[in-house]
């Protein structure tokens, strides 16, 4: 009754090569991405932060809304309904990440609001104390506090959204979903392919949270030092 | 109901709002086949993972990894495309999307609320044996109490979640809001342009989530939460 027949879709090379291709293109969008986001997210939680008048609500508006809405309503809007608005037409990928982005920004900005509310009043006053303009006291001293303290969140974060990402696909990009679908449509192997795509992006998810393990020895030293 | 819609609002977009909220009441019961079947097999899962057997403790540590871990729209493909080729049998969409969002919700669900039973301190455990108390009696008196107390907002938090999550079950042909939305999309009828269709499921379904997630930050301020990295994870 069980037909499990891998080797039919791993000897062909185009298979493995277009795989192989999609990965990459998934792996790139979700960085590219997410440091974007992650831009944007800083400015999204300093706007909240020291409650800018009609930004911060704002702010605040946009990071619910997007975080109580599904991607692929949201990809699907950046995709076809902005560019038939406002009259444009990027490439496929470009939409594709200018979505992940703003998805990835509200996220973000959740996290990082959390960080700065956890970080006691004495050190905007101390940086007020030094003389410092509010954006490099927010720069130099409480930001880099807030992603100290919520780099472990933002990490999970950032590889449960890595793991969202397959919803790209739909609006074309040759993600590793989309390599999937298309070798689905040529093999009729369908369970071997998605075995297959599930394994790769659990090895990648597994690769990003070792990068970004690293990362964080790397970049808070100072924490481990003090 | 339908005629109120088309009188009001002009034939062919009256016809799309109303289509699109009945077609609502499908993304809901997705959602609540995931949330009960996935707290059922939850709290079956959440049971060996507190319990004194190590083996199937291991076992199940496993399968909660795995459906974290798993991509959900990888556990839709699986489910929906691969099992019907595979065992060369129909699968309905109702079966498959079912299925795999309530192993997707069991998987997050039991972590939660084992972190809520784990966070509970031993010597809770400790009194309980000082006062003669049997395992089951520890469990049921004193740690389930406060671990529902920690567990609740983020549970709350996850249908969030889930609501979300049934946003992908059109791919393998539910008909949920997603689907009906994106047919009109791509349909030619005036008033059904993607920048208007698309703005108009987001705010249905951010009229679903939204409550869910004020209500969860209300009860995390009322009875805490297991942590505040549990509760954004819970409610992302």
């Amino acid at each position: 009754m069980f037909d499990l027949r891998f080797f039919e879709i791993y000897r062909n090379p185009e298979y493995l090569l277009l795989l192989g291709e999609g990965a990459a293109v998934s792996a790139f969008l979700t960085v590219i991405g997410g440091a974007l986001g992650f831009v944007l997210a800083t400015n999204l939680s300093a706007l909240r932060h020291y409650k800018v008048p009609i930004l911060a609500p704002i702010a605040t508006i946009y990071v619910e809304f997007i975080r109580n809405t599904p991607l692929i309503v949201q990809m699907f809007f950046v995709a076809f309904g902005l560019p038939l608005l406002l009259g444009y037409q990027w490439p496929f990928w470009a939409h594709a990440l200018l979505a992940l982005s703003l998805n990835f920004s509200a996220y973000f900005a959740e996290i990082l609001r959390a960080g700065l509310a956890g970080i006691g009043t004495g050190q905007s006053e101390a940086a007020a104390a030094l003389g410092l303009p509010t954006w490099l006291g927010f720069s130099k001293i409480l930001f880099p506090q807030a992603v100290a303290a919520m780099f472990p969140s933002l990490n999970s974060q950032f590889i449960f959204l890595f793991l969202t990402t397959g919803v790209i696909s739909e609006i074309g990009v040759t993600d590793l979903t989309w390599a999937g679908l298309y070798i689905d449509s040529r093999s009729f192997r369908s369970f071997e392919v998605f075995f297959t795509l599930t394994v790769i992006y659990v090895l990648m998810a597994l690769s990003f949270k070792a990068l970004l393990g690293l990362a964080h020895d790397q970049l808070f030293k100072w924490k481990a030092v003090r | 109901m339908k005629d109120l819609f088309v009188s009001l609002l002009g034939k062919p977009f009256g016809i799309v709002v109303f289509q699109l909220l009945e077609a609502t009441q499908f993304t809901i019961y997705l959602s609540l086949i995931a949330f009960l079947g996935g707290g059922l097999i939850g709290v079956c899962v959440t049971a060996i993972r507190v319990s004194p057997m190590s083996w199937l403790r291991t076992v199940f540590a496993a399968y909660t990894w795995l459906f974290q871990s798993v991509p959900l729209l990888m556990l839709l493909f699986l489910l929906g495309l691969g099992m019907p080729r595979l065992f060369a049998i129909q699968v309905d969409p109702w079966f498959a999307a079912g299925l795999a969002l309530t192993l997707y919700t069991s998987a997050y669900l039991s972590e939660v609320w084992r972190g809520a039973i784990t966070s509970v301190p031993l010597g809770q455990h400790e009194g309980g044996r000082a006062l003669g108390l049997a395992f089951a009696q520890i469990m049921i008196l004193i740690i389930l109490p406060q671990a529902f107390r920690l567990a609740i907002a983020p549970t709350v938090g996850f249908m969030v979640q889930i609501i979300k999550g049934t946003s992908l079950a059109y791919i393998i042909g539910f008909h949920d809001l997603m689907a009906i939305g994106k047919r009109w999309a791509n349909s030619p009828v005036p008033g059904t342009q993607p920048f208007v269709i698309y703005p108009m499921m987001a705010m249905i379904y951010f009229s679903l989530c939204y409550p869910l997630s004020l209500w969860a930050r209300h009860l995390e301020k009322r009875l805490g939460s297991t942590s505040s990295k549990g509760g954004a994870a819970a409610a992302a």
